[in-house]
């Protein structure tokens, strides 16, 4: 039997650097959050001003608009990512020519840095200069303006991640995919299931894992998601997700007390919602044991 | 013969003379930095023509004569801002020398975030450059003085707001012809916003009946971007007469009930003239800075506009990055009746002056060098050139050099209109909270550039958001 003290001991280096570089931070972060803080106040220092924050923001309409926002891009986003995904996975563990090339181009946006992938798709959507609405004007007469329409702000915003994060998705889809076993799929099609039974009886279960790890880390990226959308159209209309609403609060308002309790929040309603989409997904109930 | 040869004889004693000076003065700067010779200065700042002309030609020249590297970071507007910040509040020491907008150092004195720096050279007398002297500055310079006329930014530039126009298009006699058939004036430059909104609907059309990428006037409304609301209160509104974003400091109010301005009538018309204005202005409008209205002005896409004026020179003379060079007009911005006249009896003002100096925090770990550094910038020889791309004056003996002239020339008179009519223009208020309480106003005027809200809702909205920040600041009511 291996002793569970040499497992400690090699965890040990990990354990430390977390708890200096995540657990640490977060307890600061409590601590201001429960604080009156901004630099340029007349005031100096840090104020103790209990609650204060949380009730401020519960009747703050920027940060529930922006909470708001977030949710319809993540709904739009990782759904497209999921189907998307799942679909090219499907593609990819077949034989059809070139398909190694196409592995390879179609895993590029995933090596771009997202400032870099907001820079690229900014420079496309521009009005007045970008290639995309000067043909959507040119070819079906569309008005399209990122800067005026906050729904065409939202959307290309959400496309921008579809085709970054796509990938990733895929990527995780065809691991999952590859080590489902052959026997059931064929055992399921000996005894006449369609492809769509074949698809929900024995596929989808033998995915649940991987989908639901995936859509974990797509949840947390897209609720975090600052630099891409900042680049893209600067947190404009349409565009004032969460986390560039704290940007906002923290450094150009530097109203550090209330971007922390922000940040708390968020970080409890991410939280939340990764675990009713466990429970969901997995299909756990209470008092149910693995 | 005799005569020509005593004439050679005392050009090449002057040429002589004069390079001794040269070497003299060299010899002064290598030996007040030896002992700071292969340290290494950073500066972080906003990537503007002045400041590019820093990075890419002073700091060279700086570090030549004496061995101090200079690192100098410039970057976008809101990052230079945070990074300043962040590092002067943490006192991690990562910049020694930091860009002040003008609009800022209120706020970066009330945190007593940087040095005296006329105290800090009395101090280091051995540091003093013979060739710079704080009072060969600009009267800009005292925005960046404290109560006892103490320095603490030496200024790198400084500029007004001002409205350009195409000299092409507005002097074209067809076009002459028919902006007066049809609406029976001449056409001219805007002096009135009458006038001003005249010539946007008639340059619009003329673009769109000539199938042209031209619009009538430039738009600073960015809806993601604190632009918007610098264009309104600091351009428009002060040329309707709304002075100080309409905050009342005294009573700590926005409100007019309270004895501010920002939801007043004057706000209010101001407002609604410059949203008026955004269907004549090109559709990169709702996504412009000052650098993508810049930009559209250069390309040739608006036939008048708002265009911040270190931005002058390069639009009038560079053929490399503007398509409208040699035909750009400079006037002072459009105002109301009686906003000038206010103005020149010093009870107001018709627009920004822009700028920004150069500080070091106190958080600094090489004070001395940077303070060298500083006095090079800040020496009357290097302005002239530096001026000239960048169109800022911080000496007022720049106004007088021969270089300046002959670009004031090909600038239309900017330089002229800069010094002459200068003091009409004003700095950003005296607010030690101001990027606060802006970010607390944008939202408001970008759902008005959107048409979610009206003008008066707007700043309503706004003004009563403002003194709820103003109060938890703890300069409110």
């Amino acid at each position: 039997m291996r002793n569970p003290r040499v497992g400690w001991a090699l965890l040990s280096p990990t354990l430390v650097i977390l708890l200096i570089f995540g657990f640490a931070p977060f307890l600061y972060v409590l601590f201001v959050g429960f604080n009156q803080w901004n630099v340029f106040s007349a005031a100096d220092g840090l104020v103790f001003n209990g609650l204060d924050n949380f009730r401020r923001l519960v009747f703050d309409d920027d940060f529930l608009h922006s909470v708001g926002l977030t949710a319809r891009f993540a709904i739009f986003a990782i759904g497209s990512e999921v189907v998307l995904g799942f679909v090219l996975a499907q593609m990819l563990t077949r034989d059809f020519p070139g398909r190694s090339l196409f592995r390879i181009i179609h895993t590029f946006p995933l090596m771009v840095a997202p400032i870099a992938v907001g820079a690229i798709w900014r420079l496309l959507v521009i009005p007045g200069f970008g290639p995309v609405p000067f043909f959507l004007d040119r070819w079906l007469d569309l008005t399209y303006q990122i800067g005026t329409y906050p729904d065409q702000a939202l959307m290309t915003s959400v496309l921008m991640d579809i085709w970054h994060w796509t990938p990733f998705v895929t990527l995780t889809m065809l691991a999952g995919l590859s080590s489902i076993p052959r026997e059931p799929v064929e055992q399921a099609k000996v005894d006449g299931a369609n492809r769509l039974q074949v698809f929900w009886y024995v596929t989808l279960p033998f995915l649940r894992p991987v989908l639901l790890t995936t859509i974990f880390i797509r949840i947390m990226d897209a609720i975090r998601t600052v630099d891409e959308v900042w680049m893209l159209a600067g947190g404009g209309p349409g565009t004032r997700f969460t986390g560039i609403y704290i940007w906002r609060v923290v450094f150009p308002r530097t109203d550090y007390g209330y971007g922390s309790s922000i940040s708390l929040i968020t970080l409890y309603l991410t939280i939340v919602l990764c675990w009713l989409l466990f429970i969901a997904i997995s299909g756990r109930r209470k008092g149910e044991v693995e | 013969m005799k005569r020509c040869f005593t004439i050679v004889l005392l050009i090449a004693f002057a040429l002589v003379a004069n390079m001794s000076l040269v070497s003299a003065d060299d010899a002064w700067w290598a030996e007040a930095a030896a002992p700071y010779a292969g340290s290494t200065i950073r500066g972080v700042s906003e990537s503007t023509p002045p400041s590019n002309y820093v990075a890419d030609v002073l700091a060279a020249q700086f570090t030549e004569l004496t061995g101090i590297h200079v690192e100098f970071e410039t970057t976008s507007w809101d990052q230079m801002y945070s990074k300043a910040i962040n590092d002067m509040e943490a006192n991690t020491g990562i910049y020694d020398f930091v860009y002040i907008e003008q609009d800022i150092i209120y706020s970066y004195l009330a945190q007593d975030y940087l040095v005296n720096l006329t105290q800090f050279a009395a101090d280091n007398a051995a540091l003093a450059a013979a060739d710079y002297d704080e009072s060969a500055f600009t009267s800009f310079a005292d925005y960046f003085k404290n109560a006892d006329g103490d320095l603490f930014g030496v200024p790198m530039e400084a500029f007004v707001k001002v409205y350009l126009y195409r000299k092409d298009l507005f002097e074209d006699a067809d076009i002459m012809a028919a902006f007066e058939a049809e609406y029976g004036y001449p056409l001219a430059p805007a002096e009135t916003f009458e006038q001003y909104a005249d010539n946007a609907m008639f340059f619009t059309a003329y673009g769109e009946s000539m199938d042209m990428d031209l619009w009538g006037t430039t738009v600073q409304g960015s809806t993601g971007h604190p632009a918007s609301t610098y264009e309104f209160l600091e351009s428009i509104g002060p040329s309707f007469g709304l002075y100080n974003w309409g905050i009342n400091l005294d009573a700590g109010s926005a409100q007019s009930a309270n004895g501010g301005a920002l939801d007043g009538e004057t706000a209010v018309e101001a407002l609604s003239f410059w949203l008026s204005m955004l269907p004549y202005a090109p559709p990169e409008a709702t996504s412009s800075t000052w650098d993508e209205v810049a930009s559209s002005f250069a390309a040739g896409r608006a036939a008048q506009g708002w265009v911040y004026g270190e931005n002058a020179a390069w639009i009038a003379t560079d053929e490399s990055r503007s398509a409208v060079t040699g035909n750009v007009g400079v006037r002072l911005p459009v105002t109301a009746p009686g906003v000038i006249e206010a103005a020149q009896m010093g009870e107001g003002y018709i627009g920004y002056y822009d700028g920004g100096a150069f500080g070091i925090p106190h958080s600094s770990r090489n004070k001395e060098a940077t303070l060298l550094w500083l006095q090079f910038i800040g020496q009357p020889s290097v302005q002239a050139e530096w001026a000239a791309v960048g169109a800022r004056i911080t000496h007022t003996a720049t106004f007088d050099d021969p270089l300046i002239a002959e670009q004031d020339a090909k600038v239309d008179g900017y330089y002229t209109l800069l010094e002459e009519q200068g003091p009409l223009f004003a700095g950003a208020p005296p607010f030690p909270f101001h990027a606060q309480v802006r970010e607390i106003i944008d939202p408001f005027i970008q759902r008005a550039i959107l048409g979610e809200l009206t003008p008066a809702e707007a700043l309503s909205q706004a003004a009563m958001a403002v003194d709820e920040e103003l109060a938890r600041l703890g300069y409110g009511m």
